[in-house]
């Protein structure tokens, strides 16, 4: 009987560590290869830089080093869910999910049933925390707010017909839908609606359609991403398409502003941008001075940001690394800086309020139109796909 | 009308990028039974050079080049390497050895050059329009559609008049007689992997110049495509593949132009379902390849 004692005191003790240790274990299962990897790629540097940069600093709060975990889940959705199982056996504080929602939700049941937090490197669908309950979280500015961010602009620029192009495959690429609820209640007209297909190369028959309407539409909205596009944008302007083009946080890559002509004055939503002295413009710099390069795209300082959040959730619970403590600090975050941004999940379900940028393409270079704060009124609820 | 024309100029310059792409797969068909899913990663390497050829600030013409001659190199290694030790294996081990280079490939890339699309820089004429009485028409359209008759009618001549060629005929009507005439197996094989090579190159460009960025994924769609349209031609047929390819490119853009709004969300479907009622009728495709002997239970 002693003996027994004994050994259950020492189970309960090492069961008990990790709660006491000073060590955050963060399991990435992350797409490290295939059709995500164009994010989380990115992404995962700017993680490594945050970790490696708090545990210069002898950790969170001087005392909790960060260590990653990291697993490639090569986009699949399947594997997302099995290599989060991993994790979990592995004993991880907090798990990292892939930027999109659909691999993100395939962990869901895992992380609910060991109710360990996860946030999703990237993925903008405000219906992600919603459907995954009160242990997913996201990190990117939601596609509802960026929609009503892009709408309000085109409302006020005095556009007052839009035509939209948008995707049924995945929640992200459904924000033109959100856009034309944002517009139709500010009053616009739409003039019109396409589908396409992620993966489309042509997008000749579309562009051909929206030319051909009399009178041409004043803004036309995506949030078709690379590869799809540049081509679309190029079909549009060589079959004689003249009106406003907004696109989304997706197309914030060189390739948009490589495109010469074409793309010169497009508009889209993105996460943040570098102005004098702001917190994005500090973390570019550190980026070069690490990597010898500048970043190629946001999303490295929205990995940045993701290490952050939970730097902060760590602190408010005095270094704590028990996963539900830190699922009741995240949700309970207000304005954490981060490279992008100030990050609030205090009052939300998951999806964190987080500032929005809206660039327009001159000259080949970004120019920041605004970081508005969408009127919260107009912002439509989320939509289920 | 006029809309409808100009629907009708979309479909053949996608059709033609189809018809390239299906003729490449069709090349290799014809005389190894090897449908070569890694046709598409030849593809990207061309993009790549592209992309390369275009930081360095080479003039296009002499990029294309180069990124095409990359294409046809990439193919007779790929042969060389993955292919000839396999050649007599079953369809089924072929097959899975393309599968295999393919997934590779995409990883090298992702790997070695960046996971992320890289833009290609391309001179900004390539996105200019001339109005055509009626019709506007993408200079990149005018070049697609002129570089498949260009292409088409080489594959003609090639096919038709040269040596190599005729002895490519030969060995996809039957191999065996044809080195028994003292066509030389090797040669023939690597003969058909440089002009599939030459076929995935143009078509390379041609997809390219129309999407401006190439990504280590970018051969899976194009890939797909052609397979569909070479089926749909006659598997194995250089003629099929190019009215498959055509019929591809029709199928699409008419369906994308006049198929409902509400409808619009199942346009892929719609289009393969259309596929399938052709393949009903013509089990062996539009223009079955003569050397096919397939028995139909």
């Amino acid at each position: 009987m002693r003996k027994l004692l004994l050994s259950t005191t020492i189970a309960a003790t090492l069961a008990a560590l990790p709660a006491v240790a000073d060590t955050l274990r963060v399991g990435v299962a992350t797409a490290q290869t295939g059709a995500l990897a164009y994010a989380d790629v990115p992404v995962s540097v700017g993680m490594h830089l945050a970790v490696d940069e708090i545990n210069a600093a002898g950790g969170i709060g001087g005392k909790v080093t960060i260590e990653l975990i990291e697993k490639d889940v090569r986009s699949d959705a399947a594997q997302t869910s099995i290599a989060t199982q991993e994790l979990v056996d592995q004993g991880v504080s907090v798990i990292v999910l892939p930027c999109d929602s659909d691999p993100a939700l395939a962990a869901i049941g895992v992380i609910s049933s060991a109710q360990i937090p996860a946030i999703s490197t990237c993925a903008s669908s405000p219906t992600l925390p919603m459907i995954g309950g009160e242990y997913m979280f996201s990190n990117f500015p939601g596609d509802n707010v960026q929609a009503t961010v892009s709408a309000q602009w085109a409302w006020d620029q005095g556009h007052r017909s839009a035509y939209i192009i948008y995707s049924p495959d995945t929640q992200y690429t459904t924000m033109p839908l959100y856009f034309a609820e944002v517009f139709e209640k500010l009053g616009g007209a739409m003039a019109g609606q396409a589908t396409n297909t992620i993966g489309q190369q042509d997008f000749s028959a579309i562009a051909t359609t929206v030319a051909a309407l009399d009178p041409q539409p004043d803004v036309i909205m995506t949030s078709a991403y690379e590869p799809d596009f540049p081509s679309m944008i190029k079909a549009l302007r060589a079959a004689g398409v003249t009106g406003q083009i907004i696109g989304s946080d997706g197309i914030d890559s060189p390739t948009t502003f490589s495109l010469g002509d074409v793309a010169e004055g497009l508009v889209f939503t993105t996460a943040g941008h570098p102005t004098p002295g702001s917190s994005l413009e500090t973390f570019n710099t550190a980026y070069e001075a690490a990597r010898g390069e500048s970043p190629e795209t946001v999303f490295s300082a929205v990995g940045y940001d993701l290490i952050k959040v939970l730097e902060a959730a760590v602190l408010a619970v005095d270094g704590s690394t028990e996963p539900t403590a830190l699922r009741d600090a995240i949700a309970n975050l207000e304005n954490v800086q981060g490279a992008t941004s100030l990050i609030t999940y205090k009052g939300t379900d998951g999806m964190p309020v987080r500032q929005v940028s809206l660039i327009r393409v001159k000259d080949g270079d970004r120019e920041l139109l605004g970081q508005p704060s969408p009127d919260a009124a107009l912002i439509p609820a989320p939509r289920m796909q | 009308m006029d809309l409808f024309l100009q629907q009708t100029v979309n479909a053949f310059a996608l059709g033609g990028t189809y018809a390239l792409l299906a003729l490449g797969l069709a090349v290799v068909f014809s005389i190894m039974g090897l449908i070569n899913f890694a046709h598409g990663e030849l593809m990207t390497i061309s993009g790549y050079v592209l992309m390369y050829c275009g930081l360095a600030g080479l003039p296009f013409a002499i990029s294309v080049a180069l990124a095409i001659s990359a294409a046809v190199v990439a193919a007779v290694l790929m042969e060389r390497i993955a292919f000839r030790p396999v050649r007599n294996a079953s369809g089924a081990t072929m097959l899975v050895t393309s599968f295999a280079v393919a997934m590779i490939l995409q990883v090298l890339f992702q790997n070695l050059i960046s996971a992320r699309s890289q833009a290609v820089l391309l001179p900004q004429f390539l996105s200019d329009s001339i109005r055509f009485g009626g019709l506007i028409i993408g200079i990149n359209k005018i070049g697609a559609i002129v570089t498949t008759v260009v292409m088409l009618i080489f594959l003609d001549w090639f096919m038709k008049h040269q040596k190599a060629g005729i002895a490519m005929r030969a060995s996809a009507e039957d191999f065996s007689v044809a080195r028994l005439m003292g066509i030389r197996a090797n040669t023939v094989i690597a003969g058909a992997f440089a002009l599939s090579g030459l076929l995935a190159g143009v078509a390379a460009v041609l997809w390219v110049s129309q999407r401006a960025s190439v990504d280590p994924l970018m051969g899976f769609t194009p890939v797909l495509k052609a397979f569909i349209a070479a089926i749909l031609g006659g598997l194995g047929s250089l003629r099929g593949a190019v009215a498959g390819g055509f019929l591809l490119g029709a199928i699409e853009i008419y369906l994308a132009a006049f198929l409902p709004q509400e409808l619009q969300e199942f346009r892929d479907p719609i289009g393969l379902c259309l596929v399938v009622i052709v393949l009903l009728f013509r089990p062996n495709g539009l223009i079955p390849s003569a050397a096919l002997k397939a028995e139909k239970v």
